[in-house]
């Protein structure tokens, strides 16, 4: 085998776009955990729990909304809602009286929560695999420069910039945003002139679990829904909070970018050994950076 | 201690004696234990065997058992874990005093229970698990595999794939020991049926992958005649889909072992790619007998879906086990063994004999094409091609000589 023949600039193109669409995945979910992280100080096992009931919600909405167009926008819309109302009630009804324990308390109680949210899916959709298509125009695929690039992952490219930039709209022009920012750096201060911190809490939350649902719902039509699917992006999210910076949302779209660009590069130049490279650059940085690369709140 | 404490509990005392005697006294049964994964992915698989050897152990029951003692059956859930699996088998043994082990879709719990299987002198069953080496290097007297392996797999994809002009080809897979097994199976039996093969490349991928996207583009760049996709299990719909959205089976042919099973084919269905190319065991469609037809009605009434192959595993575990006991005349494991070896018992794919110097079942394999049919929501086999055990099984030769090693 002539090493690395097949390596053309067609080709690495090819691969950097569909490595962008992926980013785009990788960069709504870990943003929603490290917001979480940075602002709660709770570190979300279950965030991957919740995108995978995201993805399983938008099956069973576009399954009862019917084929076609409308039932997957419907469905793209409900579901993370529907994670976010789920979220809230755990907010609520758990999370909120645990904020003063220490953070190996909270991991164990994320931890069992994935338990919990786990054995919720067996119950409700049973084990076995769950699939839904989006819809007629996001099938398929057309061509550049020779090698089929899927409408679907064309779509996805569209959809991360714009949640980018919510993102930073929410934090750095609302006062909801501000005050969040403000309570992760000294939450008794922003407590001490008269702002109820436990309601921006859980509006922190209930939002980073939105983008959780939100990313479940966006990868249902090209995933196999199973339960199983909240393991490898629990992992991944995590690595790319942690090289990014933790809590710091542009550090987690950073992360994202280098682990989903390292990933569909490697698959081109060295598809034999492809897995490693993303964990090879997530050590990288981290022996260059053991902070990550952006300011981390913590 | 007063009195009344002192009363209640000598009452207690009576209640638990009473309660522990109360089994003993009914007429004695064989006992099956079945170990395996029952949460999880894994259990859309391993549902199927239990309820198809349920259905014929409760036939067998109603119709007096066998040796006028009914055959009853204990399930335990191994999460897919080999040390909790292993505990479970263990406690079967000691605790429930199973006569008979059964079940694992893990292929290295499987080794691990039939290990415990040659040290307990307990017969079992393995009626999932593919890995080769079950009834290969590490079979022995009290093991046996009622399910196709990597080795036939292999053998089966590449007899299928030899018939075809292809001649340059991609590998990919799962980079854990299933990929590389089917693999390797299909690739060292296609060079030698065929000498001019040549492989391009490999990809291997991460079990539980979410975008194979990248992964098909990589491999289109490349170039090749055909792909040998070596993925099982949940990998395979979202590989089907990502080949549907990029087109990848109208631009290169692809041979998936496990493409054309039902519970591959089922959730996805009308948008699953057609023409890729894949082996099974059983399809409730096929092959379209009076047996097979019956059993899928019966299986119909009973759980209200399709049998997928995992019920023929389950039904053919039942028929073993009933059938060698009838035929040993007594419940006596080293007879049991004996009546197995060779036996050969009906099924819907027809008739199946345990091949008595390895312990292997000798199922047929079918090869045929994913396609869209009238009558059903979701794609099915076609242009199916019947490999027969003998043609797709490793010889005993092969086997001794793993064994010597």
């Amino acid at each position: 085998m002539d090493f690395a023949s097949n390596i053309t600039a067609a080709a690495l193109f090819q691969q950097v776009l569909v490595g962008l669409s992926r980013t785009t995945i990788l960069f709504i979910v870990s943003s929603g955990l490290s917001l979480v992280l940075g602002v709660l100080r709770i570190p979300n096992v279950a965030h991957g729990s919740l995108y995978m009931i995201g993805a399983f919600l938008t099956y069973t909405i576009a399954a009862a909304v019917g084929p076609g167009a409308f039932g997957f926008w419907i469905a793209l819309v409900l579901a993370p809602l529907g994670v976010a109302l789920l979220s809230f009630a755990a907010e609520r009804g758990l999370f909120c009286h645990l904020y003063e324990r220490e953070h190996l308390m909270l991991l164990l109680f994320t931890f069992s929560m994935t338990l919990v949210f786990n054995d919720l899916v067996k119950l409700i959709w049973g084990s076995d695999y769950r699939s839904f298509t989006a819809p007629g125009f996001l099938q398929g695929s057309f061509d550049v420069f020779g090698l089929p690039f899927p409408r679907y992952n064309l779509f996805l490219l569209l959809i991360g910039p714009l949640v980018a930039f919510g993102l930073w709209f929410l934090t750095n022009r609302t006062k909801i945003g501000k005050i969040a920012r403000a309570a992760a750096v000294d939450r008794e201060m922003v407590g001490a002139v008269g702002i109820n911190v436990s309601w921006i809490f859980a509006a922190t939350f209930v939002i980073g679990c939105y983008l959780a649902g939100l990313g479940g719902a966006l990868v249902a039509p090209t995933q196999n829904i199973t339960q199983g699917m909240d393991h490898t992006i629990i992992i991944e999210a995590f690595l790319i909070v942690i090289i990014g910076g933790l809590g710091n949302i542009w550090g987690a779209l950073l992360g994202a970018l280098i682990f989903g660009l390292t990933d569909s590069l490697g698959i081109l130049i060295w598809p034999q050994f492809a897995i490693v490279f993303p964990y090879v650059a997530v050590v990288i940085v981290l022996l260059f950076r053991p902070k990550g690369l952006l300011k981390s709140t913590w | 201690m007063n009195r009344f404490s002192l009363i209640s509990a000598f009452l207690a005392w009576v209640l638990a004696l009473a309660l522990c005697a109360a089994p003993a006294m009914a007429a004695k049964t064989i006992k099956v234990g079945i170990v395996d994964c029952y949460s999880g992915p894994p259990s859309t698989y391993t549902n199927d065997v239990r309820d198809a050897f349920k259905l014929e152990i409760d036939k067998v029951n109603a119709a007096g058992g066998v040796l006028g003692r009914k055959i009853e059956f204990v399930t335990r859930d191994s999460k897919f874990k080999v040390d909790l699996g292993l505990s479970a088998a263990k406690e079967l043994v000691m605790r429930e005093e199973v006569d008979i082990l059964m079940g694992t879709i893990n292929s290295a719990l499987a080794l691990a229970i039939s290990d415990l299987a040659r040290k307990e002198r307990i017969p079992f069953l393995a009626t999932f698990a593919k890995s080769a080496k079950i009834t290969g290097e590490a079979g022995h007297r009290y093991v046996f595999s009622i399910t196709e392996n990597t080795a036939l797999a292999g053998k089966a994809g590449a007899v299928g794939l030899a018939k075809m002009p292809f001649v340059k080809y991609w590998i990919a897979g799962d980079d854990y020991e299933y990929g590389h097994a089917i693999a390797d199976g299909v690739w060292e039996n296609l060079r030698t049926l065929r000498p001019d093969v040549e492989l391009l490349g490999q990809s291997w991928w991460k079990v539980g992958e979410p975008d194979f996207t990248p992964y098909i583009t990589a491999m289109l760049s490349a170039n090749p005649d055909a792909v040998i996709v070596a993925t099982g299990g949940r990998d395979c719909v979202p590989f089907l889909k990502a080949a549907k959205a990029t087109g990848f089976n109208e631009r290169v042919p692809f041979y998936m072992h496990t493409a054309t099973e039902l519970s591959t084919l089922k959730p996805l269905g009308l948008d699953a790619p057609e023409g890729v190319l894949g082996t099974s065991n059983y399809f409730f469609y096929y092959p379209n007998s009076k047996a097979n037809r019956q059993f899928v009605k019966e299986f119909q009434d009973a759980y209200g879906r399709y049998p997928a192959v995992g019920a023929v595993y389950g039904l053919l575990a039942a028929k073993y086990i009933t059938g060698a006991y009838q035929k040993a005349g007594k419940v006596h494991t080293e007879k049991f063994i004996d009546a197995m070896e060779g036996m050969t018992v009906d099924s819907p794919v027809g008739p199946v004999t345990m091949r008595a110097y390895d312990h292997q079942a000798m199922l047929p394999m079918f090869m045929g094409k994913t396609k869209k049919a009238e009558g059903y929501d979701f794609l099915i086999a076609t242009d199916i091609v019947t490999l027969e055990p003998e043609e797709v099984a490793p010889s005993i030769e092969e086997i001794r000589k793993a064994r010597m090693k």
